[in-house]
């Protein structure tokens, strides 16, 4: 292996981690307040990134604004429309489904993601084809030392990981993030204590769903384009993140999406053929569970006698 | 008990009389099936081909000249082999359907070769290009009219080394598609004296290709050669700008469409791709076909192998009105197809049924449209490729 | 009414139900004109009503459960008739041998997801091992009864590699196990050559005792020799899942689902029992496989993808978890109602995952639910405990 490349390596790395953790996070929260898988969630981020399109395009129809208004603008009607997404969602295909056993809720958010997908390709003009995502970043690059990282690439970093951080925070420091966590260890004590139910689980999709938009905006812009097919993989390697990481725990989605990225670029960089290199990723993550069956950072686990 | 008895023998007889009374019998109706990806990641090539051969009925329809009514039975193999099986079955075993426009996916075709065999329907692949599918075996009813890769790598190696290229890193998704035309540009390329010096298989719904482009860079090729299709060819093409690799981009017959250049926007400038046929815009058939085409609306363009699925639903078309519906003697009649005019230039077809197809059409991106090589800026020398 | 008598009527009602059923199955399959196919589907669910108005499901589960024998007879008997009947029509054949093969496929996914709660998102991973050791053996010449054994076998050996993460894991965590191992076949199979790579393989014909199966069996279709066998396969495996659920097998398996602690507590070894049925369910798969692969004569890694898997619990949980009755209608309705969608194209899987969602939102139980264990007979008493 060359040395010389490690540099860039590593930011490449970075940055798919930092995509892969948001997802992720997405599942984790999921998991905590309800036990559910929500499968539908890397379509939903495909969507987001279909919405931010279609509000920067319309604005760029509308006159010249300036990029990072555009972007700001972009950014919020992909979150609000797939947070609304989302708590119908919630509202309309996960909360019905909490009686019948959890594959159930797994199958119908995946046809769920399923006709996302497809509506996606038949309704968006076009849309079976990839679509160029606009450059809203600026694209100078800073050398430092020998190292050369674009700015785009280091916002994009640094906005994702200020996004979780965010997310983080509100999450132990706010009245909602602590409603989440107490429906999360326990939702019966949870309405107890006059907590509403319905409520914080429709927030926590919400605000799960703002988050796959996010990310599915970076992703558009990191790669400047995207594709209505993108959500499937993404959601799958989300899922297996936060499940390696541990399902429940933010800091676990956050080092199994990290952990993914780090994987998928070793493999890359060790295979003569690269397409090995998720062979080789989910290997690794099969001998995790067989080492850790309830991820790195296990959930507190008890059975009930 | 006598009641329901009675309700029940009522449903079964109005079932019956549905069953029997509903199979009006149309004599002059002849139906053609066209097969190809509808859904799924492929299913932009599926549409545009279905739409072609759509349009080849419909013009056959409206031609009062013609002695039979055409149908065209559109089936959706969703790229998978067992489900092409399942349709290919399905429309072998209708027996109103004579002939077949199949497979866009060479998977899908290598193993539905033997279901059409079986029930001798004669059948022209109009985009599958492994040469496996007719030279893998003997059967009269398979035809082609799109050549294989074999022809299309020789000639683009060749023309890349007359243009002074010697160094190439090849990116190809490990697909039939990807690895067959890793295989036979390799073979061609090492023939004419150029080197390859990396090579790197990848999947096909691989997203990020930051980590194989930053090995490439350090390679420093000349070429990167792409066998793959469009919405991988638009990634890698556009990733390669975030690490500044400077090589030239060439691709295969899979990009040449127009989301490639709507996807990649000016970064497709230079990029050179090579297709069996010739050019739609060259040919008086051809510019009649994309007039037509656009004519009727459809929702998306015909796609690289649109005119393919119309040659091919033309020549099935021509076939019936020669012989009359009939399998055996359609197959005989297409059998021996020589220099048959088409929007794709002369078909001819071999022992095996693949069309020979004389010519293999250079492509490259010039403002935004292919442009056939020998008509572009590049050529004149008013541009330069890069190197 | 005497007792006997009673009895009579019963089976007679049971007899005409699954009469009726078959043939609307059968007008199902042969019948393509959308109106048609609106009118069949519309007497099905008449006659679904005035079946349940006489409470017919009922009397079905009774019979189901008390009187196995001559539920087999009577379910069996129209299904033979009705295969004689269409013995000339490929295509039904065709698909009726793929639902049985998937319903086979589907009761082993049963006994690890419905009777031990063992999930299993990697079904076409071992649908695919059991494909492809046909594949490798029969090209090899062995006696082909015993190359489907050994599909089955290899399944389950395949599956063993598993064992330790799967007996570790539950939930979430044992989907995680079993989806990184689907992905990482189909990939593993594509981008290595030794067994096809992504062309996949070809496969000899099926012989049994010198009978060749792509034959056409006794002037009729060529598909009518794999129907019989799926079927056969079918009962026996779904007479095998059914005598497991019933016995102290099942009493066991159903213990180590509800409740590990518990189970544990009074002796239950949950290992052993985890390894047995995730085990015995993979050799039931690999059958599946096996008779797959060899009735499309062709397979290729695309045919056992992750989204393949997911069709496979889909069927699962549609017809009800834990029912192995229910696992046949829902494959049925997976595999045939797509390819009965064709006629809206590219618009059928967006129309399929709407129906598979109305479905799971209005009978989020499945089609046809498991009853409780009952463990004295009701039958010609009044009902003491309420399934």
């Amino acid at each position: 292996m060359d040395f010389s490349l490690l540099d860039q390596h590593i930011i490449n790395g970075l940055v798919l981690g930092v995509i892969y953790a948001m997802v992720a996070v997405g599942f984790t929260l999921f998991f905590g307040v309800l036990n559910v898988i929500k499968f539908s969630h890397g379509d939903v981020l495909m969507a987001g990134s279909f919405a931010a399109l279609i509000a920067s395009l319309f604005l760029s129809q509308l006159g010249e604004f300036p990029t990072w208004l555009n972007l700001c603008i972009s950014l919020l009607f992909a979150i609000s429309i797939m947070a609304t997404l989302g708590t119908l969602i919630a509202q309309h295909l996960v909360l019905p489904l909490r009686g019948a056993p959890p594959l159930n809720t797994l199958l119908i958010t995946l046809m769920l993601g399923l006709a996302i997908r497809e509506a996606v390709r038949l309704f968006y003009p076009n849309g079976s084809n990839p679509k160029p995502f606009p450059r809203l970043l600026p694209e100078n690059s800073w050398i430092i030392g020998t190292m050369e990282i674009r700015q785009d690439t280091a916002i994009i970093i640094v906005g994702g990981l200020l996004a979780i951080l965010i997310l983080n925070l509100a999450i132990r420091k706010t009245r909602l993030g602590l409603s989440i966590r107490a429906v999360a260890q326990d939702p019966e004590t949870a309405r107890l204590m006059g907590i509403n139910f319905k409520r914080i689980v429709l927030g926590t999709f919400a605000l799960g769903s703002g988050l796959a938009a996010l990310a599915g905006v970076a992703n558009g812009l990191y790669y400047h384009e995207i594709i209505f097919d993108r959500g499937l993989f993404l959601g799958v390697i989300g899922f297996s993140a936060a499940v390696v990481g541990g399902l429940g725990s933010l800091l676990g989605a956050i080092i199994g999406g990290f952990l993914f990225a780090f994987l998928q670029t070793i493999g890359a960089i060790w295979f003569s053929v690269p397409a090995y290199k998720d062979v080789f990723a989910f290997v690794v993550i099969i001998m995790i569970m067989a080492w850790r069956p309830t991820g790195l950072l296990s959930e507190i686990n008890s059975d009930r006698v | 008990m006598g009641a329901l008895m009675n309700r029940i023998l009522l449903i079964m007889l109005s079932l019956g009389v549905f069953l029997f009374g509903c199979s009006s019998n149309e004599t002059d109706l002849v139906k053609i099936a066209f097969i190809g990806p509808l859904t799924g990641g492929v299913s932009a090539n599926g549409i545009g081909g279905r739409n072609s051969a759509d349009l080849a009925i419909k013009l056959a329809n409206a031609d009062t000249s013609k002695k039979y009514q055409y149908e065209l039975v559109v089936l959706d193999d969703e790229c998978k082999p067992n489900i092409g099986i399942q349709v290919a079955t399905k429309a072998a075993a209708d027996s109103k359907i004579f002939g077949a426009v199949a497979h866009y996916c060479s998977a899908v075709a290598v193993g539905t070769v033997d279901v059409f065999h079986k029930f001798a329907l004669p059948m022209i692949v109009w985009g599958a290009v492994l040469p496996e599918i007719t030279y893998g075996n003997d059967y009269p009813e398979i035809h082609r009219v799109n050549g294989t890769m074999i022809n299309q790598n020789d000639v683009a190696a060749r023309f890349m080394i007359d243009q002074g290229y010697r160094n190439w890193a090849i990116i190809h998704d490990t697909t039939d598609y990807g690895k067959g035309h890793d295989k036979y540009f390799t073979e061609s390329i090492e023939k004419y004296g150029g080197k390859v010096l990396g090579r790197f298989g990848v999947t096909a719904d691989q997203q990020d290709f930051n980590a194989e482009l930053t090995k490439i860079k350090a390679l420093k090729p000349e070429v990167l050669y792409f066998g793959g299709i469009t919405p991988i060819g638009v990634r890698v093409r556009t990733q390669m700008d975030r690490l500044n690799i400077p090589a030239l981009f060439q691709g295969t017959s899979g990009i040449i469409s127009d989301a490639y250049i709507e996807g990649t926007g000016n970064l497709s400038e230079g990029t050179l791709a090579f297709r069996e046929g010739d050019s739609a815009e060259r040919l008086p058939g051809g510019k009649m076909f994309l007039t037509k085409y656009k004519e009727m609306e459809y929702s998306s363009p015909p796609e690289a192998y649109g005119p393919f699925a119309f040659a091919a639903a033309n020549l099935i078309i021509r076939a019936v009105e020669a012989v009359g519906p009939d399998r055996k003697k359609i197959t005989k009649f297409l059998n021996q197809i020589k220099d048959h005019n088409s929007v794709i230039g002369k078909i001819s077809f071999d022992d095996n049924g693949q069309n020979m197809v004389p010519l293999i059409t250079k492509f490259v991106v010039q403002d935004g449209k292919w442009v056939i090589w020998e008509a572009s800026d590049y050529q004149s020398g008013q541009r330069q490729l890069s190197r | 009414m005497k007792k006997q008598d009673k009895y009579l009527v019963t089976y007679c009602e049971i007899l005409l139900t699954s009469t009726i059923t078959t043939i609307l199955v059968v007008a199902f399959l042969i019948v393509e004109k959308e109106m048609l196919l609106g009118a069949i589907i519309g007497l099905g669910i008449l006659g679904f009503f005035i079946a349940k108005g006489r409470g017919i499901p009922h009397k079905i589960d009774q019979v189901y459960r008390e009187h196995p024998c001559v539920f087999y007879l009577t379910i069996v008997s129209p299904v033979i008739i009705a295969i004689v009947f269409c013995r000339h029509e490929h295509f039904a054949l065709f698909m009726i041998a793929s639902v049985a093969i998937y319903a086979t496929a589907c009761l082993g996914l049963t006994l690890q997801l419905g009777y031990t709660g063992l999930t299993n998102f990697a079904g076409a991973a071992f649908l695919g091992v059991g494909g492809y050791t046909v594949a490798v053996l029969t090209n090899q010449s062995i006696p082909n009864v015993l190359v489907i054994l050994l599909g089955g076998l290899m399944a389950a050996i395949i599956g063993s590699l598993l064992i330790l993460p799967v007996l570790r894991t539950r939930g979430h965590y044992a989907a995680l196990v079993t989806i990184a191992f689907a992905l990482l076949f189909k990939t593993f199979l594509e981008i290595n050559d030794t067994l096809g790579g992504p062309q996949g393989l070809k496969i000899a014909s099926f012989k049994f005792f010198g009978l060749d199966f792509n034959e056409p069996l006794l002037g009729s279709s060529f598909y009518l020799s794999y129907v019989i066998a799926a079927l056969l396969l079918m009962l026996v495996v779904f007479i095998i899942t059914r005598l497991i659920e019933k016995s102290w097998l099942g009493l066991h398996l159903d213990a180590v689902r509800l409740d590990e602690t518990v189970a544990s507590c009074f002796g239950i070894n949950i290992a052993a029992w985890k390894i047995l049925a995730f085990t015995l369910g993979n050799f039931f798969i690999g059958l599946a496989g096996g008779l797959y692969a060899q009735m499309l004569g062709h397979i290729a890694p695309t045919n056992f993808t992750f989204a393949d898997s997911l069709i496979l619990i889909s069927i699962v949980i549609l017809g009800g978890i834990g029912n192995p009755l229910g696992v046949i209608p829902a494959s049925f309705l997976i595999i045939v109602l797509p390819e009965k969608l064709q006629f809206i194209q590219e618009y059928r899987f967006l129309l399929f995952s709407i129906l598979v969602i109305l479905v799971l939102v209005y009978r989020p139980e499945g089609l046809l639910k498991r009853g409780l264990r009952s463990f004295y007979r009701t039958w010609g008493r009044e009902r003491k405990l309420e399934n």
